[in-house]
């Protein structure tokens, strides 16, 4: 019965197009992340070209070249900005068109008068969604890598490690986003309500959290001293230690430290930093199970 | 057979307060064709809600076949079909594909086979690889009733099944419930408006006021009880049965 959700949900989702348009829009965000990062390169070792010659000119010793210096995997550091904005959106409309259908539009009264139980069709759901973000996410891998073998001529294994663990740490990230599509659905009387809630949400998580936890403190973007809050400022303080909430948070930190593009961090605060996006996916999932068992899918069309 | 095709005993259901069905008592033989009559908010679609497990009672108790609603949803399931006052299918699937999906949701052990079948049994074989988005409301209708019969229940449920239909679609229909119940044996429960078609296809009547059951009885039976009424409208409007 699993199975079956899961294997319908995917054949909906392609008849629908729907899934072309998002791995077009994610590959294309992929390969301008490459674009981009091979445009910062190729800027960087012009300029290097040119002051090595004046210096050749001048009898000076040349420095050596800024971008070996450079982590290799920085060419894709624009989709750690990326995936929380243009993937966690799309995991929104996928979450929310996988449920709507049959909750507005009388079809869950079709589908639940039938012997399939609600955890078999939440199950089904939930497994097709993390199916379809994972083949999103293993397009724009395959993009990623091809845009590294250009670039860098070769990549070494442990670089090919660490892209596929920033891609795990991507689906996991989207998973949650896929979820809210989908609560949001059961928790609204409309679709418009259901898509503009799920939309608020991803507002929420993705840029109003931030601002309330590293956020108010611009300084530190600016010029990242290590205790810029007085001890009396308590708000300050309380914010600062609500920065685990913030998932995107934890997800571009956790992102900069596997693709090696931040400051050397200890395995353990990168897997600390995992923690709260497993939190937030174990809630998510629990929700949307209690809420699918509990709705009412005989008022989704009129009732007497 | 022991067990009544359906069985209530004083059925109860509230929404928010405010309640719908009123300890309803009711039972209908195997074999049967039930027109459960009664005006708009009287309780129909909530009877049958429940009886398709959609819904749990408030009080009281539903059985299907002998299978309680509530503590043998899965039994119940399999003996049921259900059409929708609104038939809505994946548009984007057609027909063959929906059929199959939700036979396969049924249990059904070869569901292309059972959906292929069934479309052959209802003579609307040439629809099976159109996508349900092109189909027009007698289509989808006919389509809806593939669905419902494609698990072969032993009962089947309909709620206002001649809504949007015009007159051709509504002989077909009538032609279509009959060929059910005489050649699958199943027994139709069917909430209706239509008079005309209840007194044309159906075996035995139940009228529902406010939630209450005011009358149940065969069609032959009802007819020799109003003698003077020209027509099942006229007997429906004196027993009560108008808002």
């Amino acid at each position: 019965m699993i199975t079956t959700i899961f294997s319908h949900q995917v054949l909906a989702l392609r008849r629908q197009r729907v899934l072309l348009v998002l791995v077009a829009a994610i590959l294309l965000a992929t390969a301008l992340a490459g674009a981009l990062g091979w445009s910062s390169q190729s800027t960087i070792v012009r300029v290097f070209d040119e002051a090595t010659r004046q210096l050749a000119a001048s009898g000076a010793p040349a420095p050596p070249n800024p971008f070996l210096l450079k982590p290799h995997l920085s060419l894709l550091s624009n989709m750690v900005v990326y995936i929380p904005l243009v993937g966690a959106l799309f995991a929104v409309i996928l979450g929310h068109i996988s449920i709507a259908d049959e909750e507005s539009s009388g079809l869950g009264r079709l589908l639940f008068s039938r012997s399939m139980s609600r955890a078999q069709y939440t199950t089904g759901k939930i497994l097709s969604l993390a199916l379809v973000l994972a083949g999103l996410l293993l397009a724009s891998f395959a993009v990623s890598l091809a845009a590294l073998l250009l670039v860098n001529q070769g990549i070494s294994v442990a670089d090919l490690g660490r892209l596929s663990l920033f891609y795990t740490l991507s689906w996991l990230y989207l998973v949650p986003f896929a979820l809210i599509g989908m609560i949001t659905v059961l928790l609204t009387t409309s679709r418009s309500l259901a898509l503009l809630s799920a939309m608020g949400a991803w507002l929420v998580i993705t840029f109003a959290v931030p601002q309330f936890t590293s956020g108010l403190r611009p300084t530190q973007s600016l010029n990242p001293i290590i205790e810029p809050i007085g001890l009396s400022q308590a708000f300050f303080q309380a914010t600062a230690k609500a920065q685990p909430l913030s998932i995107v948070e934890q997800y571009k930190a956790a992102s900069a430290a596997i693709l090696d593009t931040a400051p050397s961090v200890a395995v353990m605060d990168t897997v600390a930093r995992v923690m709260p996006l497993l939190g937030f996916v174990a809630i998510l999932t629990v929700a949307a199970f209690a809420l699918v068992r509990t709705h009412d899918f005989s008022r989704s069309a009129s009732h007497e | 057979m022991d067990d009544a095709a359906i069985e209530l005993e004083k059925l109860s259901h509230t929404y928010d307060k405010d309640p719908v069905l009123k300890h309803l008592d009711l039972r209908i033989e195997h074999g049967e064709i039930f027109g459960f009559l009664g005006h708009n908010g009287a309780g129909k679609t909530t009877a049958i809600n429940i009886l398709t497990t959609l819904l749990v009672p408030t009080g009281g108790t539903a059985k299907v076949c002998g299978h309680d609603v509530v503590t043998a949803r899965r039994a119940v399931t399999r003996s049921i079909g259900y059409l929708p006052a609104e038939v809505r299918m994946y548009g984007h699937l057609t027909a063959l594909e929906n059929l199959e999906f939700l036979a396969t949701l049924s249990d059904v052990k070869k569901p292309r086979h059972a959906a292929k079948e069934t479309l052959d049994f209802l003579g609307c074989s040439d629809l099976a690889n159109r996508r349900l988005a092109t189909f027009s409301t007698g289509m989808r209708q006919r389509i809806g009733i593939a669905q419902a019969i494609v698990h072969r229940p032993d009962v089947l449920l309909l709620d206002e099944p001649t809504a949007g239909l015009d007159p051709l679609g509504v002989r077909q229909l009538r032609e279509t419930i009959l060929q059910l119940n005489q050649e699958l044996g199943m027994t139709i429960f069917m909430n209706t408006h239509l008079l005309s078609e209840v007194a044309k296809v159906c075996t035995s009547i139940g009228v529902l006021n406010h939630g209450e059951l005011i009358y149940k009885d065969t069609i032959e039976a009802t007819t020799r009880r109003f003698p003077d009424e020209a027509s099942l409208e006229d007997i429906y409007v004196t027993m009560g049965g108008a808002p």
